[in-house]
């Protein structure tokens, strides 16, 4: 059941590939103002790539969530499939194709962004065990998944709202600071050479503690808005 | 009790702080059609989507074959068919796609043959590998008639099926649904007009 | 347990609730400002000057109140929204929805106080302290139920919908409170002592406590009569309600 479903959350993407890369371009758009708006400096963008390229992903994904919801509400399809699988199998499918179509690439293309931002300034060319993109890509791989979880309850909250995209962010954005905080400090921490696997524990049980509660939670927020 | 069919005892239900129905009983036997008509804004359809689980009650019980239909053995989400106002079909997909998806999710594996019979019934055989966002509105609605055939069910709920369409297919309509019934099959639909070439067994009349 | 019960249904009971409180609430104001009262002595003239931050340290009697009863209120709205969805009472759901201005204005006036206290104490209206930066998460995610709820034009959508985002905020609250604490000593954040008060702020800011709790009551209970006329509006006893207070007749 949850590979029909999950099955046909990709191929709607495909056919609308344009849509899944606006999040990718956006993720990257974003973080390419910053050496504008503060300064080009090498030490200057290293030091505040960590926060930037996280924050970014961050709204990158939260842009992202409203083309796999809004429309299968919109339609009627989404009170179909409540009434033929369950709503917690619905949300569990949209929360993984979600991830696998915007999550996935996000964390795909950070290394580019972390030559962007001088990631690596100050690191010789062979040195493979300090390179910071690693980190940076670890973290994104573990945080991610959360950003997509926590999303979903509250993008399937307000799709019976008479409000635009903006609510979901408001509801949405003080869940996330946890997961920002503990993202962008893994990779703080790489950079300041100290250990970070802490941070990536901790980022792993946010990840389980939120695929224990969040699909269930959008499910029901599902049922509620197609009621 | 009545163990048979779809059975709601003691109904109420309101939509947007107005009750609609209240303390209402009402049996859907098999093999019996089920006509609801009332004015526009008189419950038809909160009703209906109440029957599909949709809206939750605020009073009352609706038993599938004597059990809940919110217990898993009443096994009353397979045997629904709800086809409402929105067509739930996805633009992006053809119609083939569309309907081999909700097959699927009945657990039907070999739909092709049966999706190409109900196209060749509505006369859309042609169209099945067209996106659905590239069909006229007649013919979407006929997609959406497709599902009666492709998917096996016990229960239809139709809110109004007969609505824009031409006559050749509220005959086949007609037809597909007093076949379901002879079969056993319940029907419960909304229509705003009669529909003579369908012998009804029972009429719901719903007022403000 | 019998009586327990019959306790929970009269509560869940509009009319009921409707008729007590209007009893209620006269001593319950009464109790608030004796206790205010009582508290603005001890913490204005009783209690002692700080010998570091002089008499500014009088803001903490206002400040740490409002700060735990904006937490309280959370939790308390979350336990209501449970209920709610357990139990369908609709009158949970009504509760919740009176007590998250209140909460709201409570976070609001922790982040006031502690802004004021600021100034003297670090020089600054703002530092990314621990616990006024939870402070204002918190008072995002009161906005963020405030917005939900009334995003929707029916209200049953609007109570279940507000109610879930309750339960996801009320698991995540410990996790803001202990992440931002922890990046908070990760940059070295200024932060008053934790060592506890001293004994001689003690008895002030108790009464305070006590005050600003009874004065949350007060308000729920104002607002939830508020909130009650408004839901059962069509209900019988409302309009008779109405009609005896348009006549000026004793109700």
């Amino acid at each position: 059941m949850l590979l029909t479903l999950l099955k046909r959350e990709l191929m709607i993407a495909r056919r609308n590939w344009i849509g899944l890369a606006i999040p990718v371009f956006f993720f990257v758009m974003v973080v390419s103002l910053f050496p504008f708006a503060v300064s080009p400096d090498a030490p200057v963008l290293q030091k505040i790539a960590p926060g930037i390229i996280w924050v970014a992903a961050l709204l990158a994904t939260l842009l992202s969530l409203e083309q796999f919801y809004r429309t299968d509400y919109q339609d009627g399809s989404l009170e179909q499939l409540v009434i033929m699988s369950s709503p917690t199998l619905v949300a569990s499918a949209k929360i993984i194709a979600h991830w696998i179509l915007t999550g996935l690439p996000l964390v795909l293309i950070s290394p580019l962004l972390g030559v962007l931002m001088q990631l690596n300034y100050g690191v010789g060319y062979d040195s493979v065990a300090e390179d910071h993109t690693v980190v940076l890509m670890l973290s994104l791989l573990l945080g991610t998944p959360t950003l997509c979880l926590i999303g979903a309850v509250g993008m399937s909250l307000t799709l019976a709202a008479n409000r635009n995209g903006m609510l979901v962010s408001v509801l949405i954005l003080p869940l996330y600071v946890p997961i920002l905080i503990f993202g962008a400090s893994t990779v703080t921490a790489s950079l300041e050479n100290f250990g970070y696997n802490g941070q990536l524990a901790i980022l792993g049980a946010l990840l389980l503690l939120a695929m224990v509660f969040a699909p269930f939670a959008a499910g029901r927020a599902l049922k509620i808005s197609v009621s | 009790m009545i163990n048979s069919g779809l059975f709601a005892s003691d109904l109420t239900v309101s939509r947007a702080e107005q009750t609609l129905i209240e303390g209402a009983e009402l049996h859907l036997a098999p093999s019996s059609i089920t006509y609801l008509y009332g004015e526009n804004g008189a419950g038809k359809t909160s009703l209906m989507r109440c029957l599909c689980g949709l809206l939750p009650a605020d009073q009352g019980s609706i038993r599938w074959n004597g059990k809940p239909i919110s217990s898993s053995d009443s096994n009353y989400f397979n045997d629904l068919l709800f086809l409402a106002h929105a067509l739930s079909m996805k633009a992006e997909l053809s119609i083939m796609e569309n309907l081999h998806f909700y097959a699927k999710l009945r657990g039907v594996n070999n739909a092709n043959g049966l999706i190409q019979q109900a196209a060749q019934q509505l006369g859309i055989d042609h169209l099945l590998a067209r996106r659905f966002a590239e069909l006229s509105a007649g013919q979407q609605h006929k997609v959406a008639l497709c599902r009666l055939v492709v998917e096996p069910a016990k229960i239809w709920i139709l809110d109004e099926p007969f609505v824009n369409l031409d006559h050749q297919t509220r005959d086949w309509l007609a037809n597909t649904m007093m076949e379901f019934a002879k079969q056993g099959g319940v029907v419960l639909f909304t229509s705003h007009h009669e529909i003579e070439q369908l012998t009804i067994d029972q009429r719901l009349s719903l007022e403000h | 347990m019998a009586s327990n019960w019959r306790w929970f249904h009269q509560l869940g009971s509009p009319k009921w609730f409707f008729e007590k409180s209007a009893k209620w609430l006269p001593w319950l104001w009464a109790l608030f400002f004796i206790l205010l009262g009582l508290g603005l002595y001890h913490s204005l003239w009783v209690s002692p000057q700080d010998y570091q931050q002089g008499h500014s340290v009088r803001i903490m009697y206002i400040h740490v109140p409002v700060a735990a009863l904006s937490m309280v209120g959370y939790v308390a709205m979350a336990i209501a929204c449970t209920i709610g969805l357990v139990w369908k009472m609709k009158m949970a759901f009504a509760a919740a929805r009176a007590i998250a201005p209140v909460g709201a204005a409570m976070t609001f006036l922790a982040l006031f106080t502690g802004a004021v206290w600021g100034k003297p104490t670090w020089g600054t209206w703002w530092e990314w302290d621990a616990r006024l930066t939870s402070e204002l998460l918190l008072f995002f995610l009161y906005l963020g139920f405030i917005a939900l709820h009334s995003s929707f034009s029916e209200r049953n959508k609007a109570d279940k919908a507000a109610s879930v985002l309750a339960l996801v905020g009320v698991i995540n609250v410990p996790i803001i409170y202990f992440s931002v604490k922890w990046w908070n000593t990760l940059h070295q954040g200024y932060s008053l002592g934790t060592g506890g008060v001293a004994d001689e702020f003690k008895p002030a800011l108790f009464i305070m406590i006590a005050a600003i709790y009874v004065l949350f009551a007060n308000l729920v209970i104002m607002r939830l009569r508020a909130e009650v006329l408004l839901r059962e509006q069509k209900a019988r006893w409302v309009a008779d309600w109405a009609k005896g207070s348009e006549k000026g007749v004793k109700r």
